[in-house]
């Protein structure tokens, strides 16, 4: 096994040396120009993968890159010159400064996404700008100059060959922090909170602390960029961190591949040298990217990194998809749990719904639903459409705020607890109409569910990244394993959107119960499904309440709730009309005109032309 | 108070300039869902075509400025034909593409016009009036007049005619309109032909009262897309008291902060879309699970 791993590894670490090579040697070949266009290169190359992490990981539109560039530059170059600070502690307050306004600015993120995030980073951008031509501290349009060479072990870094080495090294571990990044929990976690904020809620992801680090990460990166920046060429002015090298850093990240860090970072390098090459022709260069950027996003939005795929996406359809062969496995069902005796130790009932009211404005969707579900039970919930089953599973797991009323889990008040806490405590949910992560894997989508750890566990990152390693390995084999019990090893690597639709069912199952709930909330779980899957859908359920939790499910399909439930609610107009056992609640009156309509009315016979006239 | 009064009868008619570009910005984003980033660079095109046919072709100012939003009206068209595969699919990916129109509109205009911008003589000789001890321009009258006659005219438009009903329903849902026979792309490509004439009406008003450079775009066209945020986008009427609103602001922020008067512009807004996200007249939609 170890001599399989280093052979398999081997050629990596070949490529690795090679490059570090060709990285060691390059300054040799170049030109004092030339090396200066790669020492800018590198530094937006920097920047890249900042706005990367932000807008291709997390899904965070930043149009503020300049800025935190230019918040880090700028404090490096008014510490030197105006206050006297030695270069490096200057450039560790500036890096401290981007920071800052990284949360400054990812604060409006917390309440607004997409466009509207774009506009208002955009505007405090613009903002910034504003603020360098006008104070006299930052020099106005002149800009600072004369800022000090930073020193370094006596290493001469006003040579730009010897500083193009510094920068090598501070770029070879920003990238490979990135990297680390994105291939692991916290990387998973941005990335399902882009593909869907909703669901990554409710597998645990605290959203607004996942905002802000996405935030503070892309600052942090523009921070290391400014400060290289400003001991390179040791004078700033404002039209270095204007709208139009915003912009040009967004084509970058575009065309290079703004979900791939190493995209970006081709982007740009690419662009960089192009931009340098045509140094005489700017607007032409300008008109060239533009159109680039139109291109790509319609014909190839995953940009230059995300060809390789394409076109292996391409030979595969051609070939016959590898997803076709592979075969979808039986369920192994879990080890039966010892079943509590409620007469011997009582307990609470799990889920405990009392006089809970929902409105949305005028409209009333639940009215004083009740509802108790004993440890153990298969409950089911049933009701025509429109009739608040959905409303209550999003009141149950924390979507919404209930109007009135309280839940509680095994005795504990849950109303008003986020989705993520929910998630943590033991409430996990399917989603009527499929909520997976698109762009994940199917093991991605697990991971995501099976990490357990708290989101500000990510101080570790910094701190202690060893521990991540050990986690992630002990996640690797828990997602195995899961894989191998709902038989969805075969798909592992695929993404879900390619799945058929009954397979895509069976992975929100196993997503769900990766963080071993206690309580499963299924919504529809049979929509879709055909004849075998509904069968094999139910010998889950039934496996799942044996491994010790509690389910309730909303379902249509009636034969499915008659055979696999203990007990039945029915809900009709966003009230309880009816409970007890399936066949109990199919023979009520009331269930039935829920149903069918006033259907006594049916059986009343027709009023004859005599008895009608008095 | 003569000052108070003087600096918000100056930012009226900055704001009715707002005001056009939210409504063409609002317009085009209630069809399609799509922030068209372009928009202020499609402004900047129509203030150098019509300040181009007014001033160097000696064209009457309104013959200028009619040919100027037929330009950007084909320009407009350009843009959602190229953009149209990724219509109600991929909204980042329309945003990004629009950048990417911008920034080739900037370097047209470049190309065209040069990198130095222009000065634009105003319309009008008339003197300011005075009225109440205040100063107003005449030509401030006439960008209220010109803009309060496209609300009613747009208004017009979506409410008695056939077209602009098709388009109201597109906005609404696209699937439902065309399962009633509206082609869905040409009422977009419509809408945003008219954002895009809007655009140039904006951009042709605006050139006497600032000067006219490939980047003027910029901040005019945040602004305009700030006051359609804070009217809640989408919102036609919204649109009109947002960008009122941006104007004054504006016009105080310079009053008081002078030079940093965007950076207070931006810093208020931001604070005021952070309290209402769907602006002040927006309307909460629920999102279902």
């Amino acid at each position: 096994m170890n001599a399989l791993l280093r052979r398999r590894s081997t050629p990596r670490l070949g490529g690795l040396a090679a490059l570090i090579a060709v990285v060691w040697i390059l300054p040799y070949q170049l030109g004092g120009y030339a090396i200066h266009v790669v020492d800018i290169a590198l530094i937006f190359a920097l920047l890249a993968i900042g706005m990367g992490l932000a807008m291709g990981i997390a899904g965070q539109i930043n149009l503020a890159q300049v800025a935190f560039f230019g918040v880090s530059a700028y404090a490096t170059a008014i510490l030197t010159t105006h206050n006297g600070f030695g270069f490096w502690p200057a450039a560790a307050l500036a890096m401290v400064a981007a920071a800052l306004v990284g949360i400054l600015v990812g604060i409006p993120a917390l309440r607004m996404q997409s466009h509207y995030l774009g506009i208002v980073t955009l505007g405090l951008a613009l903002g910034f700008i504003n603020w360098t031509t006008n104070a006299s501290v930052a020099g106005g349009a002149e800009g600072i100059s004369a800022i000090p060479v930073p020193p370094l072990f006596g290493i001469d870094l006003s040579s730009e060959y010897l500083y193009y080495y510094l920068e090598a090294a501070v770029f070879a571990a920003a990238l490979a922090f990135g990297l680390f990044v994105v291939r692991t929990g916290l990387g998973r976690r941005l990335m399902a909170m882009r593909d869907d904020p909703l669901s990554a809620g409710a597998v645990g992801a605290e959203i607004p602390l996942l905002r802000m680090t996405a935030f503070v990460l892309s600052s942090v990166y523009g921070g290391v960029a400014g400060v290289l920046y400003v001991g390179l060429i040791r004078f700033i002015a404002p039209e270095t961190f204007n709208i139009t090298n915003m912009f040009l850093l967004l084509a970058m990240v575009v065309i290079g591949g703004r979900q791939s860090l190493v995209g970006c970072v081709i982007g740009a390098i690419g662009l960089t040298l192009i931009r340098e090459q045509l140094v005489d022709y700017p607007s032409y260069t300008q008109l060239g990217f533009g159109v680039v950027v139109v291109l790509m996003v319609v014909f190839a939005p995953t940009g230059l990194a995300g060809i390789p795929a394409r076109v292996r996406a391409v030979v595969d359809r051609r070939r016959g998809r590898a997803a076709d062969r592979a075969a979808l496995r039986p369920f192994q069902p879990y080890e039966p749990a010892a079943r509590p005796d409620p007469e011997a130790d009582p307990v609470p009932p799990t889920l405990d719904v009392r006089q809970v009211s929902k409105h949305f404005r005028g409209l009333t969707a639940l009215e004083k639903v009740s509802l108790t579900v004993e440890r153990g039970e298969i409950r089911g919930i049933v009701g025509p459409n429109g009739s608040g089953k959905t409303t209550l599973f999003n009141v149950i797991s924390g979507f919404y705020k209930a109007s009135a009323g309280h839940v509680r889990l095994d005795g504990r008040v849950i109303s008003g607890v986020r989705p993520y806490r929910l998630s943590m405590l033991g409430v996990a949910r399917t989603f009527q109409n499929l909520r997976l992560f698109g762009e994940l894997t199917v093991k991605d989508n697990l991971l995501v569910a099976l990490d357990r750890t708290r989101t500000y566990a990510i101080w570790r990152y910094v701190l202690w990244p060893a521990g991540i390693w050990r986690h992630e390995r002990r996640l690797n084999q828990q997602a195995d394993d899961l894989l191998a019990r709902f038989g969805l090893t075969e798909f592992a690597k695929a993404p879900p959107g390619s799945l058929p639709y009954g397979i895509q069912r069976r992975i929100e199952i196993a997503r769900a119960m990766a963080g071993a709930p206690r309580l499963v909330l299924l919504d529809e779980p049979a929509a879709g499904l055909n004849g075998e899957e509904v069968r094999q859908l139910a010998g889950i359920v039934r496996s799942i309440r044996d491994s010790g939790a509690t389910v309730v499910l909303i379902e249509h399909n009636m034969g499915l709730v008659m055979s696999l439930c203990e007990r039945v609610t029915v809900l009709a107009g966003g009230a309880v009309i009816a409970e007890g056992t399936p066949a109990e609640v199919v023979g009520d009156p009331g269930v039935i005109e829920a149903y069918l309509g006033d259907s006594a009315m049916a059986d009343m016979p027709l009023p004859t032309p005599s008895e009608a006239r008095p | 108070m003569q000052v108070f009064l003087q600096t918000l009868v100056g930012g009226l008619s900055l704001g009715a300039i707002y005001a056009l570009v939210a409504m063409g910005f609002s317009l085009v984003y209630r069809t399609m869902g799509l922030v068209n980033f372009a928009h202020a660079d499609v402004l900047m095109i129509g203030a150098f075509a019509a300040s181009t046919f007014y001033v160097s072709t000696k064209l009457p100012f309104a013959l200028a400025m009619a040919l100027a939003i037929a330009v950007t009206g084909m320009i407009g068209l350009f843009i959602e034909r190229v953009l149209r595969p990724l219509e109600n699919k991929d909204f980042t990916l329309m945003l990004i593409g629009t950048i990417g129109f911008g920034m080739v509109l900037q370097a047209v205009a470049v190309l065209i016009w040069g990198a130095t911008g222009r000065a634009v003589a105003s319309p009008v000789k008339a003197a300011p009036l005075a009225l109440w001890g205040l100063r107003i321009r005449t030509y401030d009258l006439i960008v209220l007049a010109i803009t309060a006659a496209a609300v009613v005219l747009l208004a017009g438009f979506l409410q008695r005619t056939k077209r602009g009903a098709a388009m109201q329903a597109v906005a609404m849902d696209h699937e439902a309109a065309t399962a009633v026979g509206i082609h869905v792309g040409r009422s977009n490509a419509i809408a945003f032909a008219i954002g895009a004439g809007l655009a140039a009406l904006a951009g042709g008003l605006v050139g006497p009262l600032l000067y006219v450079n490939p980047t003027m775009g910029g901040p005019i066209g945040i602004k305009g897309f700030a006051a359609a945020m804070m009217g809640g986008c989408g919102n036609i009427p919204g649109a009109i008291v947002g960008g009122l609103a941006i104007g004054v602001l504006d016009s105080f922020a310079a009053g008081h902060f002078q030079g940093y008067s965007e950076l207070v512009v931006f810093l208020v807004f931001t604070v005021i879309i952070m309290i209402r996200p769907l602006g002040l007249f927006g309307e909460m939609t629920v999102s279902r699970a």
